[in-house]
């Protein structure tokens, strides 16, 4: 079973910003960057504080309304004709096409507060209008018993086969295991080394060899033991290190 | 088939055994007559369950008809039966939702954009709850996939088409936007947002 924990925070950035902006009855074309700012950052330390994970999101926005307030300090450099843009132009627009949304979202949840009154039956089983007639058989009762004899006969013939499936296979060692095994064979080994060909079972087959084969890879890595080769294809020696 | 009356009463029957929305079109086959005629009779229904104040009422969705109940009966229904109780779609999917409503064909990048936030989930959840499908690919850069609403989301929220969906009235989001600022000059001080109230821990 696994917990849900859902935080009812701020949907995102966006959602912080305008509610900080609602909140200070700012105008949206208007925002006092330096305020709205400082109140932001200060949101963000508080969530820190009460150790919420705040997503890199919200750092991007806390960056870009830094940048708009330091831009806003400076003259601005009017180019050619007309007013010098305002730093918050783009941010505003942001905001205000988001808040379009937001209400839009708003709207959706009203109409379904109506439709989800109106109840709608589900498909029931069409079968029956669809026309596959049932089917007869057409036997006696020789007939019949012979089929269920023959019926009988595949259920046994079934079983068997589900027998004799189950001996063949085997169960599987584990990666764990292996490794288990190969640390105790190595501590029993004389000279503490043991060829690769003596960690195998006597009838090992592909899958027993690679398990081994990663086991030792695992070992070496971990450092618990040492593999050497004296050339390709030659026998790998295992030593305890 | 002989007259309008005949059809339209065979629509009904059409409707009660299909159960889920029936296309005009089938409709129209089964019936003999052509589709926009059908699609007029099958207004009428509309209509005339209406007037008569019927409690199955007839509901109209991307072309397509199905029986439902009255809304208002619905806690007569809720002393008998009682109806699933549904997971009401989060803040986040609403507005996900929004922004594919309105502006769909889009991308996740877009609607990523919009709200300033990762909606990878929450478009995920959408999908699986086929409020929103995907409609093919963008030409831009990755060819990134495309989202759409699906027929389920016009009966989700009770619309007949699109055209259906509330008008994004641009002044009123003025006056509303506006009214933040406004407001200010008849009440200067203001608290400091709060927090505390903002972090609820809810188990579910």
């Amino acid at each position: 079973m696994a917990y849900k924990v859902r935080l009812n925070m701020f949907e995102g950035p966006f959602d912080l910003l305008v509610y900080l902006i609602e909140k200070a009855e700012m105008n949206i074309y208007d925002i006092e960057i330096a305020v709205i700012t400082g109140q932001y950052l200060a949101h963000i330390r508080r969530m820190e504080e009460n150790d919420v994970v705040v997503g890199s999101e919200f750092m991007v926005l806390a960056a870009t309304l830094i940048d708009i307030k330091s831009r806003m300090l400076l003259p601005r450099v009017t180019e050619g004709e007309g007013p010098a843009e305002d730093p918050r132009t783009d941010l505003t627009q942001k905001l205000v096409e988001y808040v379009r949304f937001k209400k839009a979202a708003a709207a959706l949840e009203e109409l379904r507060e109506t439709a989800r009154f109106k109840l709608e039956k589900p498909q029931e089983d069409l079968l029956p209008f669809t026309g596959e007639p049932d089917v007869f058989l057409k036997m006696d009762m020789e007939q019949f018993v012979l089929a269920f004899k023959m019926f009988i006969h595949r259920r046994k013939k079934q079983d068997e086969l589900q027998r004799m499936r189950a001996h063949i296979e085997r169960e599987r060692v584990s990666l764990e295991t292996k490794i288990g095994a190969i640390a105790k064979l190595l501590k029993a080994a004389k000279d503490r080394i043991v060829r690769f060909s003596e960690l195998l079972a006597e009838k090992a087959d592909r899958y027993d060899r690679v398990v081994t084969f990663i086991a030792l890879l695992d070992m070496a890595r971990s450092g618990e033991l040492l593999v050497e080769q004296d050339g390709p294809f030659a026998e790998i020696q295992v030593r305890n290190h | 088939m002989e007259n309008k009356q005949r059809v339209k009463s065979a629509f009904e029957s059409l409707m009660f055994v299909f159960g889920e929305p029936v296309d005009v079109k089938t409709a129209a086959a089964a019936c003999g007559v052509d589709r926009k005629e059908a699609l007029e009779l099958f207004r009428e229904l509309v209509r005339e369950y209406d007037e008569q104040q019927r409690g199955i009422r007839v509901r109209e969705a991307d072309g397509r008809f199905q029986f439902v109940t009255y809304e208002e009966n619905y806690d007569y229904i809720r002393t008998v039966v009682t109806p699933a109780k549904e997971r009401r779609l989060s803040q986040a999917a609403l507005e996900a939702l929004a922004i594919v409503a309105y502006r769909q064909p889009v991308t996740k990048g877009d609607i990523d954009a919009i709200r300033g936030i990762k909606s990878d989930r929450v478009i995920e959840g959408l999908v699986a709850k086929e409020l929103i499908c995907e409609r093919g690919r963008s030409s831009a850069i990755g060819r990134p996939t495309l989202y759409g609403t699906t027929a389920k989301f016009l009966t989700y929220f009770d619309l007949k088409d699109l055209g259906e969906l509330p008008q994004l009235d641009d002044e009123e989001l003025e006056e509303a936007i506006r009214s933040f600022g406004e407001a200010q000059e008849a009440d200067a001080e203001d608290d400091p947002p709060a927090l505390e109230g903002q972090t609820t821990l809810e188990l579910s």
